[in-house]
C-alpha cells in the first residue's frame, strides 16, 4: 500500500505536469532505445504513440518489426505481424497497470494521480526541465527504479524508464524521434534528451 | 395410608433412574445435522456422486464473502481482505481462502521441467531451427514491450514461453475484477471465496465455520468501518436451521404452556400435571437412548420429529386420568381401557414401522426413536402411573357441561350418507388440485429469502464461481482414462463456450494431460546435442548473449527422461488441488468431474451423453436429487399403505370383528384423505414432512375412533371417553395450530397438517364410530325385541 506522501511535489512541478496535458486523441512519433542485459546490443525501435484519453493508450512499432499494442478498459491487445492478436487483462499484472496508469496520468496532466504513486522531484536547467518520478509502492519499486521525464517548456522530449535490474528504456518523442544518435549509450542519449549536446 | 410411602418410593426410584439415564444419554448423545441422512442410501455411482457433490462438492462448500464500506478506501478494504485471508488460511475449518492475491495459475517451480509435457505446444510444433528462431524473435519483441519486466525473469529458462502458455491455460475464463491487488466487484467492494471443510448441508459445522469467520473478521483492524456479507449454500443451510429452530422453540414453548393450562383446567390438579409428564419423559429418554445405541449419532431432525411423533403418547396418561372412576382404584379403572390403549399403541408402532421400511437412515432413526418411545410411554402408563396416582381425585364424569355436550352429540342426526359425500368431495378436491402433487424440491420447505438468493447469484457471477447445479461427469476404468476422455471432448467444450451455451468448462485435462499425451509430447523433445545445435543456429542472427539459454537446454534434457506426471504426483503442487477435486474413485472405477460456470443452455450440453455413448454426462444435481427424493417418497408412500393394511388387520384381529374394525379404520382413513384433499385444494404440494404429519394425525385419529367405537353401556363411562378425547383433541389442535402459524414452510406444513387432520379425525370419529355404536345398540335392541 502506498504510504501517505512524505514529500508532496512542489507547486512548480504540479503546474508543469498540468501544462503537459495533451489533447485527446494525440499521436506522437517516437524512437526508443532499450538497454537489456541479456542482449549484446541495445534494441532500437521506431513508431508512433497514441493517447486516447484516460486509460486509452497505444504503441505502434514500425521498425525493425511491426507490432501494435492497444490498451483500453484494462485490456491489453497485442497484434504482431502474421500472428493472431493476443489479449490479456492488466488485472493480472498490477505492476504494469500502475506503470501504464502513470503514463496515462502524465499525458493527461493529472498531477494528483501521479503524486499518489510517485515521489516527484523537479530540476531546471538552461535548456529545459527534468522530472524524476520514484515509485512509492515497494511492489512497483521491485521492477521500476524510476521514471525520468525530460522536456522543454510544455513539451515532453524524452521518457526514460530505469528498471531495478539495471536495464533501461529511453523513448525520444516528436522532434527528437527523428534525430540520429551520435552514440548508442545511456549517457549520450541522456545528453540528447537534456538538449545540451549537439542540439 | 400404607400406599403413601410406596407412591413416594416409586416416584423417587423413577426420578433416580430417569436422571441416571438422562445423564448417560446427555454424555453420549451426538447430534448430527447433515441433511443427507434424510436422503436414501445411494445405489449407483451416480447417486453416490450426487450425494457427495450436494454436500461436499467444491462448488457447494464455497462461502462467498463481500466486504463493503461507504467510508473505507479501496486500499483499506484490500488490506482487510488480505488480513482476513491470512487469518483464515491457518484455520483448520477452511480448505482454502481465495481473494485474488498470489498467482494460482503458476506451475510449481519443482515441476518446471514438466511444462513441455503439460503444455499443448509440442502437439503441433517441433523444437527445430525455424520454430526456435520465431520464438526468439518473439522474445525480443517481448523485451521491447511494456510487459518486458514481467517476462524477463523467465527468459533464459523458458525462451519458448511455455510457462506463460500454462498460466493462460490455467487461468479461469472469468476472473473477478481486481482493485488494489485483490478481487472486487464493480462497486469496489472486495470479494473473497472461502472453501469450508464442512459439508454445505451440515448446518452445525457450517455455523461453526461462519462464526469463526465473523470472529476473525471482527478482530481485524478497521473491520468496524466495513460490513462483511456472507453468502453461499452453507450459509443458507445455517440460516434455515436457525430460523426453523427459533420459530419451533418459540411456538412449542407457547404450545406447551397452553397444554399445561389445558390439563390444569381439565383435571384441577397440579400433581396429575406432574405425573402426566412421566410416560412421555420416560418414552423420550428411552427413545433417544435406543436410537443412540443402534445408530450412534442421532440426527437433529430425528430428535425434532421424534418428539413431535411422540406427541401421541401424551394421550396415554390423559386416557388414564379421564377414565378414573369413583369407587375403583386407578389400576381397576385402567383395566377397562387398557385393551384399547394397547391396541392403539400397537397400531401406532405398526404405522411408524413404515418409516423403517423406507431405507432412509434418518427415517429409520425416527422409527426406532418413536416406536421405543411409544412402547416405553405405554408401559409407564400401564404399570407405573396407576400406582403413583393420588388417592383423591375428581371424577370427570361429574362435570355437567360434559353431560350436556354428550346429549347434544347424541341427539345430532345420524347422517349415514355424510361420509360418502365427504369421500366424493375429497376425491373431487384431490383431482381438481391446482398444483403438482409432490414438492420434490426439499429446499422449498426452508426457503432462502429471494433478496439473499439474488445477492448470492450476483456474487457468484462476480467471482466466476462454478455453477452449483450442473456438472459434467466422466466415467472410466482408470484416472488416466478419465483424463483421456476429457481430452477427447475438449474440442466439443470449446465449441460450447464459443456458442455461448456455457461460459467456461473446467476440464480435468486442462490441468493434467493423459499419460499417452504426455509421452507423445516427451517423444518430440530433441536430445541435448540436436537442440543445442538448433538453438545456436536460431540464435545466430539475434543479439541474445551466447550461453544465455543453458537453463532451457537443462530443462529439456531433464524433461526427456521424466516419468509422466500422474494425478497423485500432481496433487502435491498448488494447482494440483484443483485436479484432485475433479477425480474420484468409486467401486474400482474412476469418475471425473468438470465444473461448469454460467450454464446458459443445459440442453446443448446434454447431447454429449449421446455422442460419447454415456461415458460423459451432464449431471443436473437439482433434478437428480429431486428424482432421488421422489423415488424414496414413493417408497414411503407404499410403506404407509402397507402399514394401513397391517393396522387394519391388527384392529380386526383384536376385535375379532371386521365390521367393528371397519368403523375404526374408515373414519381414520377418510379424515386423512380429507386433510390431504384440503391441503391440496389450497395449493399445497406434498413433501416428506406432510407424510410424517399425516401419519401422526392418523395415529391420534385412531385413538379417537377406537375410544368412540368402544361400546359402553354406562353413560358416565361414555362421558369419560368424551372428556379424554376432548382434552386430547384440544391439546393437539392447540399445539399444532400454533405451529401452523409459523413463517417457516416446514413447520407450517407439519402444524397445519396435524391440526387439520386431528379436527377431521375428531369430527368423523364422532359421526362414524358413534354410528357404529348406535347401530350396535339398535341391533341389540332388535335382538332383544324379537323373541
Amino acid at each position: 500500500m502506498p504510504a501517505a506522501s512524505p514529500e508532496a511535489p512542489s507547486a512548480e512541478a504540479i503546474g508543469l505536469i498540468q501544462r503537459l496535458k495533451l489533447p485527446a486523441p494525440s499521436d506522437t512519433a517516437y524512437a526508443e532505445t532499450r538497454f537489456v542485459h541479456v542482449l549484446r546490443k541495445p534494441l532500437q525501435l521506431r513508431g508512433e504513440l497514441h493517447y486516447g484519453g484516460a486509460g486509452v493508450l497505444g504503441k505502434r512499432v514500425d521498425d525493425p518489426y511491426r507490432e501494435t499494442t492497444k490498451i483500453a478498459n484494462g485490456e491489453v491487445e497485442v497484434q504482431r505481424e502474421g500472428k493472431a492478436a493476443r489479449t490479456f487483462s492488466l488485472e493480472r499484472a498490477p505492476e504494469l497497470q500502475v506503470m501504464l496508469a502513470s503514463f496515462s496520468a502524465l499525458l493527461g496532466g493529472n498531477a494528483d494521480s501521479l503524486a499518489a504513486q510517485f515521489a516527484i522531484a523537479m530540476t531546471r536547467h538552461d535548456a529545459g526541465w527534468q522530472l524524476t518520478l520514484t515509485p512509492r509502492a515497494p511492489e512497483i519499486a521491485r521492477h521500476l527504479r524510476d521514471l525520468v521525464v525530460d522536456g522543454r517548456d510544455a513539451e515532453v522530449r524524452c521518457v526514460t524508464l530505469h528498471e531495478s535490474d539495471g536495464d533501461a528504456s529511453v523513448m525520444r518523442l516528436s522532434a527528437l524521434a527523428t534525430t540520429s544518435l551520435p552514440e548508442v549509450t545511456p549517457a549520450a542519449i541522456a545528453n540528447v534528451c537534456r538538449g545540451s549536446a549537439a542540439h | 395410608m400404607q400406599l403413601m410411602p410406596m407412591r413416594i418410593l416409586i416416584v423417587a426410584i423413577w426420578l433416580i433412574l430417569t436422571a441416571a439415564l438422562a445423564f448417560v444419554v446427555q454424555r453420549t448423545l451426538v447430534v448430527s445435522s447433515d441433511l443427507r441422512s434424510f436422503m436414501p442410501p445411494p445405489k449407483t455411482a451416480d447417486q453416490q456422486l450426487l450425494l457427495d457433490q450436494i454436500g461436499e462438492g467444491p462448488a457447494s462448500r464455497l462461502l462467498l464473502l463481500e466486504i463493503d464500506s461507504k467510508t473505507a478506501s479501496g486500499e483499506r478494504l484490500a488490506a482487510i481482505s488480505h488480513d482476513l485471508a491470512k487469518s483464515l488460511a491457518s484455520d483448520a475449518r477452511f480448505v482454502r481462502v481465495l481473494n485474488g492475491e498470489g498467482d494460482l495459475a503458476a506451475l510449481d517451480p519443482k515441476l518446471l521441467p514438466y511444462r513441455f509435457l503439460l503444455s499443448p505446444t509440442l502437439d503441433d510444433a517441433h523444437f527445430d531451427v525455424a520454430y526456435l528462431r520465431d520464438q526468439l524473435q518473439q522474445r525480443i519483441e517481448d523485451l521491447a514491450s511494456p510487459a518486458a519486466s514481467l517476462l524477463k525473469p523467465f527468459l533464459a529458462r523458458d525462451p519458448t514461453g511455455e510457462i506463460l502458455v500454462l498460466a493462460q491455460r490455467w487461468t479461469p475464463a472469468r476472473t473477478p475484477r481486481m482493485c488494489a491487488g485483490v478481487w472486487c466487484n464493480t462497486n469496489g467492494d472486495v470479494l473473497l471465496l472461502v472453501e469450508t471443510r464442512a459439508a454445505a448441508f451440515d448446518p452445525a459445522a457450517q455455523a461453526a465455520a461462519i462464526a469463526t469467520l465473523r470472529e476473525s473478521y471482527a478482530k481485524l483492524p478497521g473491520a468496524s468501518d466495513a460490513t462483511l456479507v456472507v453468502s453461499g449454500p452453507g450459509y443458507f443451510s445455517v440460516l434455515a436451521a436457525t430460523t426453523t429452530r427459533a420459530e419451533a422453540e418459540w411456538l412449542s414453548g407457547l404450545g406447551t404452556a397452553g397444554f399445561v393450562l389445558l390439563l390444569l383446567v381439565a383435571y384441577r390438579s397440579g400433581m396429575l400435571l406432574l405425573l402426566a409428564a412421566m410416560p412421555i419423559v420416560s418414552g423420550a429418554l428411552a427413545g433417544v437412548a435406543a436410537t443412540s445405541l443402534v445408530f450412534g449419532p442421532i440426527h437433529g431432525i430425528t430428535l425434532a420429529f421424534g418428539f413431535t411423533l411422540l406427541g401421541v403418547a401424551q394421550e396415554y396418561p390423559i386416557r388414564l386420568f379421564s377414565h378414573r372412576r369413583a369407587g375403583a382404584s386407578a389400576q381397576e379403572s385402567l383395566r377397562g381401557v387398557w385393551p384399547l390403549l394397547r391396541l392403539a399403541i400397537a397400531s401406532a408402532c405398526i404405522a411408524y414401522l413404515a418409516f423403517f421400511a423406507s431405507g432412509v437412515p434418518g427415517l429409520q432413526q425416527l422409527a426406532t426413536f418413536t416406536i421405543v418411545g411409544l412402547l416405553v410411554a405405554g408401559a409407564a402408563t400401564r404399570w407405573l402411573l396407576p400406582s403413583v396416582m393420588p388417592a383423591h381425585f375428581r371424577d370427570v364424569a361429574d362435570a355437567r357441561w360434559l353431560e350436556r355436550f354428550r346429549l347434544w352429540l347424541d341427539q345430532l342426526p345420524r347422517l349415514r350418507w355424510v361420509p360418502w359425500l365427504l369421500l366424493a368431495i375429497s376425491l373431487a378436491m384431490l383431482i381438481g388440485a391446482p398444483t403438482p402433487l409432490w414438492q420434490n424440491d426439499l429446499s422449498a420447505l426452508t426457503p432462502v429469502p429471494p433478496d439473499l438468493l439474488k445477492r448470492e447469484g450476483e456474487l457468484r457471477a462476480a467471482l466466476g464461481a462454478p455453477d452449483v447445479r450442473y456438472l459434467l461427469v466422466f466415467e472410466a476404468p482408470t484416472a488416466d482414462a478419465v483424463l483421456a476422455l476429457s481430452e477427447k471432448i475438449t474440442a466439443q467444450a470449446d465449441a460450447w463456450v464459443a456458442h455461448g451455451s456455457v461460459d467456461d468448462v473446467e476440464l480435468p485435462s486442462r490441468y493434467l494431460p493423459s499419460l499417452a499425451t504426455q509421452l507423445a509430447r516427451q517423444a518430440k523433445l530433441p536430445d541435448r546435442k540436436t537442440l543445442g545445435a538448433a538453438l545456436d543456429e536460431a540464435q545466430r542472427d539475434t543479439e541474445f548473449e551466447p550461453e544465455l539459454f543453458m537453463p532451457f537446454l537443462d530443462d529439456v534434457d531433464a524433461a526427456r527422461t521424466l516419468a509422466p506426471l500422474t494425478p497423485k504426483a500432481f496433487a502435491a503442487s498448488p494447482i494440483g488441488g484443483r485436479l484432485s477435486a475433479m477425480l474420484a474413485e468409486r467401486n474400482g472405477r474412476w469418475l471425473g468431474i468438470a465444473t461448469l460456470s454460467g450454464v446458459h443452455d443445459a440442453q446443448a450440453l446434454e447431447t454429449i451423453a449421446t455422442t460419447t455413448s454415456g461415458a460423459v454426462r451432464l449431471l443436473d444435481l437439482k433434478s437428480a436429487s429431486e428424482s432421488l427424493v421422489a423415488s424414496y417418497r414413493a417408497r414411503i408412500g407404499a410403506a404407509l399403505l402397507v402399514a394401513l393394511v397391517l393396522l387394519s388387520l391388527a384392529v380386526a384381529v383384536a376385535f375379532r370383528d371386521a365390521a367393528r374394525a371397519w368403523h375404526v379404520i374408515a373414519p381414520m382413513s377418510l379424515a386423512t384423505l380429507l386433510a390431504l384433499a384440503l391441503l391440496r385444494i389450497c395449493g399445497v404440494s406434498l413433501s416428506l414432512f406432510h407424510l410424517v404429519a399425516l401419519t401422526l394425525a392418523a395415529g391420534l385419529g385412531l385413538h379417537y375412533a377406537l375410544f368412540f367405537e368402544r361400546r359402553v353401556d354406562a353413560v358416565d363411562e361414555a362421558r369419560r371417553t368424551l372428556h379424554a378425547t376432548i382434552v386430547c383433541v384440544l391439546s393437539a389442535v392447540l399445539v399444532f395450530g400454533l405451529l401452523a402459524t409459523s413463517s417457516v414452510p416446514v413447520l407450517r406444513a407439519i402444524g397445519a397438517t396435524v391440526a387439520l387432520g386431528v379436527a377431521f379425525h375428531f369430527c368423523l370419529s364422532t359421526i362414524m364410530a358413534r354410528n357404529s355404536q348406535a347401530r350396535q345398540k339398535e341391533l341389540a335392541d332388535h335382538v332383544e325385541a324379537v323373541p
